[in-house]
């Protein structure tokens, strides 16, 4: 808006462009990125990458159990890089099979959550009044709990399983969201140009997604790239408590939890190797999420 | 601030009996007793803690024989009546005198104590009357013909009547209609050691739920003097803060240390002894035409034939996962109790064959296997949740496909009550220590009114099975009962009504100055634990 009155010709970026070059100017956010791309990368290809598949029992001969990293399998022969665990499970495949657990749920979660929150956050920005004020109470109301007690109660009441921890989480992440998108929405509900639209006679559903929602986006992506590290968090605790997924599809959180009791006698391989994966993939997306806030937010700028 | 201060003062005072230090013992228990009661709960955690303060008529030693306690000997007058005589000059802790009188009060009891959550009375329900014919003899009548009377009779405790406010006649009639015995005080009562008074070796010091039970030496014990000073039994529930508490030297024995730790404890020196337990870990399958949880069938249930139940039984590697899971703490199982117990016929262990098992299978009308749901506990028994994983694994390689849905104890077994598990993973400790029990448990057909089965969550039914039983457990004639129960076993184990897994071993873990005989039962008993040095 600024560069209308400008006298002289400025070179204008497009949004994502700008958004790209800021976000390269901190080293750091740009190995978080790679790494972060690489995870990924690694958790898409295990099926077709990993030396074993950890879920198919039949791959699987607990006359392998409990080797150290770089022992050879009595079976097949192989050699197991970062150790085997208690059922002769690859630790290295595992790792690679948890990452994609851990990732998919965290994603599927996390888009569920988002197009939830979103449309409730508008809606509630939109229309104010009765249906904001108790929309809100209920967003109040569930952040008021801390999620991992939600989601505890909701599992112990579902039972385990992957589709029952996505849903948990769904029900435990949509309220950020909801609360986010509605005060950016506020704000951008009280400017001239939704009073135009609606002068034009455009329908609701018209300016709430097509008007409203595109300039409520910043702040969504800031919280969706922390919320997304915290729902692979609470996803990996729920299946240490023994919760989440089923014991023979381990995650992050449930290998951790299947070498805890092998710490105090020395075979930390089972324990400490998907912990690491685990603190490098939150690590990197916190590390990625901080950037794109600075980036995002134009009163951090200078 | 309570949990900080105990170990302060117990230590403050540890430093001001110096040289009495070494006379004491504390030992770190996985679960802690419920009362002080001895009639009140029945569950080894209270019974384990309660053997040292209270003691019974009879007593059984390490490897569940049946032994005198408070009654020299006995004999069965006829097919119901028994004749007891009961030990001369034995003291309770309060200094009076263990007569008759006392055994009925403790008997009349039973059925008056309130809210019990597992109650005593299954011991003195058949009990019809007993008399004094004097102060150290006594007979017993059971409503029935009951061979394992002596073995009961090692779980009633015997209280003092003067200390609980017994008339000075006290009359036994059956289900709580005994006469003169006055004001019975309550479970609660026994928390005070001016109540619980036995004729143990050890008497009640201090009970704090939540932090510890103390017991000190009794000194006119008629079985010679105790060896410890003062015992301090502390629950530490977790397992890796009791077995820290043990290389910390915080307590000088612990029993069930994770198997994983094992290794690490010897190598630090302390001494492990283990034994192997009458627990036994066993699959049960569903054998009813309605089966949840199988897929693949048609809607039928492929473990209503034996062969099936064959194959999965023949696909289990057993010594597989007594070495590898169970990290050599386990024995691999061919029957529902270890051999040489009561009742036990020596059967072999059921060779793993994962050929032979396909062809059953195929013959069964299954070459392409179906999938099945596999029910667990993941926190009752030894590693169970690791055991059902490599069981999974096993049938995975004959084409049963299974998911194993892991629960926690409580969730578990009221799930696996409610039959919602085509196949699940449990155990049984007979606590009589014989087959009779096992077998009245788990395959019995299941009967509400009968008692019979009430663990058969397979709904495994053998009619011939269930006549033998029944005459074995009406038979006093130990050599025919015996035999009795070893075919009654070999009719169900041929039908592969339920499938044994392995036998649980239970191990203790103390400083290398002590030794502790290993009991089948599985109880920690302080006043066993010895000094290494005698």
């Amino acid at each position: 808006m600024t560069e209308i009155a400008t006298p002289a010709p400025v070179r204008i970026d497009s949004p994502a462009k700008r958004i790209a070059k800021q976000f390269v100017e901190d080293p750091i956010a740009v190995i978080g990125l790679i790494l972060f791309v690489l995870i990924a990368l690694i958790a898409i290809a295990a099926p077709w990458i990993a030396p074993q598949n950890p879920y198919d029992l039949m791959q699987l001969s607990i006359m392998d159990g409990g080797l150290p990293p770089g022992e050879t399998s009595f079976a097949t022969g192989q050699t197991f890089w970062l150790g085997t665990d208690q059922q002769g499970r690859d630790m290295l495949s595992g790792i690679m099979y948890g990452l994609r657990i851990s990732l998919m749920v965290a994603v599927v979660s996390l888009t569920l959550a988002i197009t939830i929150g979103t449309i409730v956050g508008v809606a509630a920005a939109y229309f104010g009044g009765r249906f904001d004020s108790i929309v809100m109470r209920i967003v109040d109301l569930q952040l008021s709990f801390p999620a991992i007690l939600i989601a505890l109660i909701l599992l112990a009441l579902l039972g385990r399983g992957v589709d029952k921890v996505i849903l948990a989480l769904v029900i435990v992440q949509w309220a950020y969201y909801a609360r986010t998108v509605r005060s950016s929405a506020m704000v951008e509900t009280r400017k001239d140009y939704i009073d135009a639209a609606r002068c034009l006679g455009l329908s609701n559903r018209r300016i709430m997604f097509r008007h409203l929602l595109p300039n409520c986006v910043p702040p969504l992506i800031v919280v969706a790239t922390v919320q997304i590290a915290q729902a692979i968090a609470l996803e990996a605790t729920l299946s240490f408590l023994g919760v989440g997924v089923p014991i023979t599809e381990p995650s992050l959180g449930l290998l951790i939890a299947n070498g805890y009791d092998y710490l105090l006698s020395g075979r930390y391989w089972v324990s400490v190797f998907p912990g690491i994966a685990l603190v490098v993939t939150i690590i990197a997306i916190n590390v990625v999420g901080d950037r794109l806030r600075d980036v995002l937010n134009p009163r951090l700028q200078t | 601030m309570k949990a900080f201060g105990l170990p302060l003062i117990a230590g403050v005072m540890a430093a001001g009996l110096a040289p009495a230090a070494a006379q004491n013992l504390s030992i770190g228990l996985k679960s802690e007793a419920t009362s002080m009661d001895p009639q009140f709960h029945q569950l080894s955690t209270n019974i384990q803690v309660s053997k040292n303060i209270f003691e019974a008529l009879t007593t059984q030693d390490a490897l569940q024989m049946v032994t005198p306690g408070l009654a020299e000997s006995w004999e069965a007058v006829d097919d119901t009546t028994w004749r007891f005589k009961l030990r001369q000059g034995v003291k309770f802790h309060d200094g009076s005198d263990f007569t008759a009188r006392d055994v009925i009060y403790s008997f009349c009891r039973v059925p008056l104590v309130e809210n019990s959550p597992s109650a005593y009375t299954i011991f003195t329900g058949g009990i019809a009357d007993m008399a004094a014919e004097d102060d150290h003899t006594l007979t017993i009548t059971t409503t029935a013909t009951n061979p394992l009377l002596p073995v009961d009779l090692w779980s009633l405790a015997i209280l003092s009547a003067n200390a609980l406010g017994a008339d000075d006649q006290v009359t036994y009639g059956p289900d709580g209609t005994c006469e003169g015995m006055g004001d019975v005080p309550q479970a609660p009562a026994f928390n005070d050691p001016a109540v619980a008074v036995g004729t143990g070796p050890y008497i009640l010091d201090r009970y704090n739920r939540g932090s510890e039970v103390v017991v000190t030496r009794f000194d006119g014990y008629w079985g010679g003097t105790p060896q410890w000073e003062q015992v301090t039994m502390r629950p530490i529930t977790s397992d890796g803060p009791r077995v820290a508490a043990l290389l910390a030297g915080d307590v000088d024995m612990i029993e069930s240390p994770p198997i994983q730790d094992i290794p690490r404890i010897e190598q630090d020196g302390f001494t492990i002894v283990d034994a192997l337990s009458n627990r036994v870990i066993y699959l049960h399958m569903l054998q009813q035409e309605d089966a949840p949880g199988i897929g693949g069938t048609d809607g039928e249930n492929p473990l209503l034939d034996a062969r099936v139940r064959q194959a999965i039984s023949m696909s289990i590697n057993r010594e597989a996962i007594t070495e590898r899971i169970m990290g050599g703490y386990a024995q691999a199982a061919g029957e529902l109790l270890p051999p040489p117990m009561f009742g036990t016929s020596e059967r072999p262990v059921e060779a793993y064959d994962p050929e032979r098992a396909r062809e059953l299978l195929a013959e069964a009308g299954y070459p392409d296997g179906f999938s099945i749901t596999l029910g667990t506990p993941n926190d009752r028994y030894i590693n169970d949740e690791q055991v059902a994983q490599a069981v999974a694994q096993m049938l995975a390689q004959i084409g049963i496909s299974v998911s194993v849905d892991a629960s926690t104890a409580s969730q578990f077994f009221s799930r696996r009550n409610a039959l919602e598990f085509p196949v699940y993973l449990a155990g049984w400790g007979a606590s009589s220590g014989d087959m009779s029990s096992p077998l009245k448990s788990l395959v019995a057909t299941y009967d509400e009114t009968l008692g019979m089965g009430p663990t058969n969550a397979g709904r495994y039914s053998n009619p011939e099975m269930d006549e033998l039983l029944m005459t074995a457990m009406a038979t006093i004639d130990d050599e025919a009962r015996d035999q009795m129960l070893q075919d009654a076993q070999t009719l169900v184990l041929d039908d592969y009504g339920i499938i044994p897994l392995h036998y649980e071993q239970t191990v203790w873990a103390m400083k290398p100055d002590l030794t502790y005989e290993p009991r089948v039962d599985q109880y920690t008993l302080a006043a066993e634990v010895k000094s290494a040095a005698e």
